[in-house]
């Protein structure tokens, strides 16, 4: 027999079939950044900077990160939709484990978000984005891409379940915009020339994310990059786990 | 006398200082059909909205069906069906689907579920809707599919927060024979909410009066008139009326 958990995840994944809006939307986006940015500015992947691997290779990772940023709304959308039906009390008052509740759309978020990364690695393959090491470099990227969809997902419910409105959500995209033009997103660091933004690309996550992915692809960025990427995304997901579930405390009925 | 409810001295304040209840007392015997009577914000949501696990309260005793909530949640969840006074459906699903579902959540396998769904919706008369989406079904309907749900997993208390608001008199009749049935022949306590002052006066057999966080009369339905009007015969509305426009001029 199902537990509820199972139950509760199976219930979450459903819901994303039946109302797929988010990871395709999140997906759609990432496929226009790959095909846009590679047939309007892949020219510039001539230049010795990209290495063998050309442009390509290099704004790939800016897809990646961005169908997880799509698709990582997908679980505040499911608990949204239920606060504001009023299902939620109705699952709140069943016997399951309040934490259930919290993690089960995560867990059906993250999966989708895994499927659709998978997805997109296969159409990159097709459009020619090098994979250094083969299909260990394709786990790679989709380890990374996991530990970023789980962060954010994870902050985006904390917020959603703590001031009960799933607008304000929208404060992790908001700020994940932030930093993603304060990286090496559309750039190599050794074309960035404003020293102020060089020091705060240093501290900022995302760039060990993009470069890490970079490193599995074409090899155009050290290994260390991918290991710090790992590093900080297990903890920050971590953390965001933890926040999403303390904010199950907090939850208005 | 088993009791079913007991509350002691139980206390609830808002943030902003408001006195939401101010020290509650009462006891509901095992079996009972119990209304809770009160004006608007006089406490009454507050008070099954803790005893049903939702709410945490301030202070003060409680006990339902022997346990504490607060400590033993889960069972406390699986002992009490709880239909409040919003309609908690998911409006995309099915009314099979949403009862089915509900059984599975308090562990019922799935031809159980299944069984038990059925009954229900033969039970509530929703068998012509069973394969609507609940955001389809009229204002009725919902109300009756939201009371089903909370009947799914044979609770031993019900709570019921003005069940019958929307619902049209026939499936107004229809819900109070399914639920003083539950509570004649199953032994189910029942503990109701309600502005209509007619259907306490029928169904329920005791009643308690709450006004301004406080109880202010427990007893049976008719102690109550006779308090009210020693006199005369009246209806539970007059003497509710009465009763509580004397605390108001008061």
């Amino acid at each position: 027999m199902k537990t509820p958990v199972q139950l509760l995840i199976n219930r979450g994944i459903i819901k994303l079939i039946k109302q797929p809006s988010a990871p395709l939307m999140g997906f759609a986006m990432s496929l226009f950044f790959l095909i846009v940015y590679n047939a309007g500015i892949g020219g510039i992947g001539s230049m010795e900077i990209f290495g063998d691997a050309g442009y390509l290779a290099f704004i790939f990772p800016i897809s990646i990160i961005s169908l997880a940023m799509g698709s990582s709304s997908g679980a505040g959308q499911t608990l949204n939709a239920d606060m504001e039906s009023g299902y939620f009390r109705r699952l709140y008052l069943s016997p399951v484990p309040r934490w259930s509740l919290v993690i089960s759309p995560m867990i059906a978020d993250t999966l989708s978000s895994v499927l659709f990364t998978s997805i997109l690695i296969a159409i990159g393959a097709q459009f020619g984005v090098p994979f250094q090491f083969g299909i260990w470099s394709a786990l790679g990227v989709l380890l990374l891409s996991l530990l970023w969809s789980v962060t954010l997902c994870g902050f985006s419910v904390g917020i959603m379940l703590r001031t009960g409105k799933a607008q304000n959500a929208a404060i992790i995209t908001n700020t994940v915009f932030i930093l993603l033009f304060l990286s090496t997103t559309f750039l190599p660091r050794e074309l960035i020339t404003a020293k102020w933004l060089l020091a705060i690309s240093w501290g900022n996550p995302v760039t060990y994310i993009l470069e890490g992915n970079r490193y599995l692809l074409g090899g155009t960025a050290p290994f260390r990059f991918f290991l710090l990427g790992v590093l900080i995304f297990s903890f920050t997901s971590t953390c965001s786990i933890a926040f999403a579930l303390l904010s199950a405390r907090k939850i208005k009925t | 006398m088993e009791y079913e409810i007991q509350l002691k001295n139980l206390k609830k304040k808002y943030p902003g200082g408001i006195d939401a209840l101010r020290g509650i007392d009462l006891t509901i015997g095992k079996g009972r059909l119990y209304a809770l009577l009160g004006p608007n914000g006089a406490g009454k949501s507050t008070l099954v909205k803790i005893m049903t696990t939702l709410v945490r309260k301030e202070s003060g005793e409680i006990l339902i069906g022997g346990m504490n909530p607060e400590t033993r949640f889960t069972e406390v969840r699986k002992h009490i069906g709880v239909a409040l006074q919003e309609n908690e459906l998911d409006p995309t699903e099915m009314v099979f689907s949403l009862l089915l579902f509900q059984g599975r959540l308090f562990g019922m396998s799935k031809q159980e579920a299944t069984t038990r769904a059925n009954e229900l919706i033969e039970l509530f008369q929703l068998t012509t809707e069973k394969e609507k989406k609940a955001e389809t079904l009229s204002g009725g309907n919902k109300r009756r599919l939201h009371c089903a749900l909370a009947l799914v997993h044979r609770p031993r208390v019900l709570f019921l927060d003005e069940p019958t608001v929307g619902m049209d008199p026939l499936a107004r009749a229809t819900f109070w024979e399914v639920i003083t049935s539950l509570n004649q022949q199953e032994g189910v306590t029942v503990l109701v909410t309600t502005q209509y002052l007619e259907e306490a006066d029928k169904f329920a057999s005791e009643m308690a009066l709450i006004n301004e966080g406080t109880i202010r009369f427990t007893g049976t339905v008719s102690e109550f008139k006779a308090m009210v009007h020693p006199a005369e015969e009246s209806s539970l509305e007059e003497s509710y009326l009465k009763y509580i426009r004397s605390f108001t001029k008061s």
